[in-house]
């Protein structure tokens, strides 16, 4: 693997359109080498044509792009060499075995080390003795990640990685995500799952209708969601604690809900300030406290309605 | 890597089963057809039954030398049933280049791997070319074997070039079919302009014999390309190159097209 100083993937107002249709309106990105980056969005969202364009499939309508310091155009099959990619849509219909099928692409992309086809299908539970055609929707999956992982290329394109496969895969699966990183390759990968990127990604983009949203950390995404917080407190003090909460920052729609007997509860949203929230209702008597850990889904669905994170 | 075309290799592997049923399929034609000359032309019984047939059903399919050996495997195989056969196993093997793979969505991750896109076009018209080729040495050799038996009298060399010509005939359609595919990535406009190449040249030919006036349509079909001439008896004719030509155009502007497209995904 060569460290090399050129980041694996930059965009500069990547604009792709199929017609009157524009499916990405003017990307920019800069993906470091060794980095596991994620985009999530929803479906329509351009996570798919991003890919595409960096696999040379599709052609970008405007602006600029660099995979492993050269264009996909004129980087060719010598390019693609040093990829690896998982379509989203995986579909395969030979009747090859799958160890020939495998070893097609290993002639093309190889070299492959010695064992690691058979390494690779054994962690994933994959048999390779049956015909490609015959295999399970999670089992071409699985046979779609080993084509992509088995040259050990510098960098890795998945598309929706882990659907069709069981939990117990989906961690393995995971697993692979950080060995690779160990090794110093670079990981570009597309999810719906949040979790998933969540647990891999180091970076993740948003990208909505052809636009990136955001691009941020994962730590940084999961202190602009949103947690939902439950104060309850004894009726006297109702008053005086809806009044803090009013004057609080980062607290929006505060509500009060019925809950037990001489007693009120509030319900709010609360961004980051956590520190600022327990301290301020500390001072009042309380009777329960809830703050729920933030989902990055929620997170991201904020992205996704509001402009840039408000909800 | 280690070894040379990887695509050509994986084409022919992925489809030995469909060619060795084309195989058996120009193997029956022709062990149930040539068998039957010696019962039939030889005492001049054919060509009475064709005397008495229409003059324009005679000359559409080019029945018209039929009383020979040369004339009834000519009319028989090489001018019908082969054609009819090389052109739908080679329309069906052109589809199943590009289009039929982009359309299923199979081609996305073999472009996606460390192979150009000529090299792709390349090494599967490669293969179909050699599989049309492969059934054209095929009724060679069955030819040559029932030759004696069947006292059809055919020179070897008039044998061969008759082969080639309907090679090169079939060839033209399967890259016609090759290249809407490079072109559009359409699986039934693919399978069209393949069909649509040899009906188009069948009717012109067969419209081309009812009257000199209307005989040069013969220079505007392929079929005329390879047959007018009456290779069986006469051997080598220079227009049969035309569908090389034909086949060397249609590959070329397949890959000029495909290189530089988008993938239809």
């Amino acid at each position: 693997m060569t460290a090399s100083a050129t980041p694996a993937i930059t965009t500069r107002g990547l604009v792709k359109r199929y017609g009157s249709r524009t499916a990405l309106h003017g990307i920019d990105l800069d993906i470091a080498r060794g980095n596991v980056f994620g985009v999530i969005g929803p479906n329509g969202a351009g996570k798919t044509t991003t890919m595409r364009l960096l696999l040379d499939i599709i052609r970008p309508s405007g602006g600029e792009l660099r995979v492993l310091g050269e264009s996909p155009r004129s980087g060719g099959a010598a390019l693609r060499q040093r990829i690896g990619y998982l379509p989203g849509e995986l579909h395969l219909a030979t009747r090859a075995r799958g160890r020939d099928f495998l070893a097609h692409y290993a002639e093309i992309s190889g070299p492959v080390r010695l064992g690691v086809v058979d390494s690779l299908a054994e962690r994933l539970g994959l048999e390779l003795g049956r015909p490609v055609r015959s295999l399970s929707k999670g089992n071409k999956q699985k046979l779609g990640l080993v084509q992509a992982f088995m040259h050990e290329p510098e960098l890795l394109v998945l598309d929706e990685p882990t659907s069709g496969l069981d939990p117990l895969v989906q961690q393995e699966f995971l697993t692979m995500l950080r060995e690779a990183k160990e090794r110093g390759q670079t990981v570009f990968l597309s999810s719906h799952v949040l979790s998933e990127i969540q647990q891999a990604a180091d970076e993740v983009a948003v990208l909505r209708a052809g636009r990136i949203v955001q691009v941020s950390t994962v730590a940084q995404l999961r202190e602009s969601a949103v947690r939902r917080v439950r104060v309850v407190v004894p009726e006297p003090s109702a008053a005086l604690v809806a009044d803090t909460l009013e004057r609080l920052p980062g607290i929006t729609g505060v509500r009060r809900v019925a809950d037990r007997p001489r007693a009120a509860a509030f319900e709010a949203q609360l961004d980051a300030h956590v520190d600022t929230f327990v301290k301020a209702v500390g001072r009042h008597e309380l009777i329960d406290l809830t703050i729920e850990e933030p989902e990055l889904e929620q997170a991201v669905l904020g992205l996704y309605n509001g402009a840039g994170g408000e909800r | 890597m280690s070894r040379v075309l990887p695509l050509f290799r994986r084409s022919l592997a992925d489809s030995w089963r469909g060619l060795l049923g084309w195989t058996a399929g120009v193997a029956a034609a022709l062990l149930l057809y040539l068998p039957l000359y010696p019962s039939l032309g030889g005492g001049g019984q054919l060509q009475s039954m064709i005397d008495s047939m229409p003059p324009e059903l005679v000359k559409t399919l080019g029945y018209d030398a039929i009383g020979t050996g040369a004339g009834y495997a000519q009319s028989t195989f090489f001018a019908l049933v082969g054609f009819v056969l090389l052109t739908i196993a080679g329309v069906g093997w052109g589809t199943g280049a590009i289009a039929n793979d982009e359309e299923n969505g199979q081609l996305e991750l073999t472009i996606a791997h460390g192979v150009s896109r000529g090299q792709v076009l390349a090494e599967r018209s490669a293969a179909v070319l050699v599989k049309l080729a492969w059934l054209g040495l095929v009724a060679v050799v069955l030819v040559a074997v029932l030759n004696g038996p069947s006292e059809l009298d055919i020179q070897f060399g008039a044998l061969v070039a008759t082969a080639a010509a309907l090679v090169g005939l079939t060839a033209l359609s399967a890259s016609a079919s090759i290249m809407v595919g490079a072109v559009s990535g359409r699986r039934s406009w693919a399978l069209g302009a393949g069909a649509g190449v040899a009906v188009l040249g069948y009717v012109s030919n067969a419209i081309g014999n009812q009257t000199d006036d209307l005989a040069w349509l013969h220079d505007w079909s392929p079929y005329s390309w390879a047959f007018a001439g009456d290779p069986l008896t006469n051997g080598w004719d220079w227009q049969m190159w035309m569908l090389l030509a034909g086949v060397a155009l249609f590959l070329v502007v397949g890959w000029l097209v495909f290189r530089r497209r988008d993938l239809t995904v």
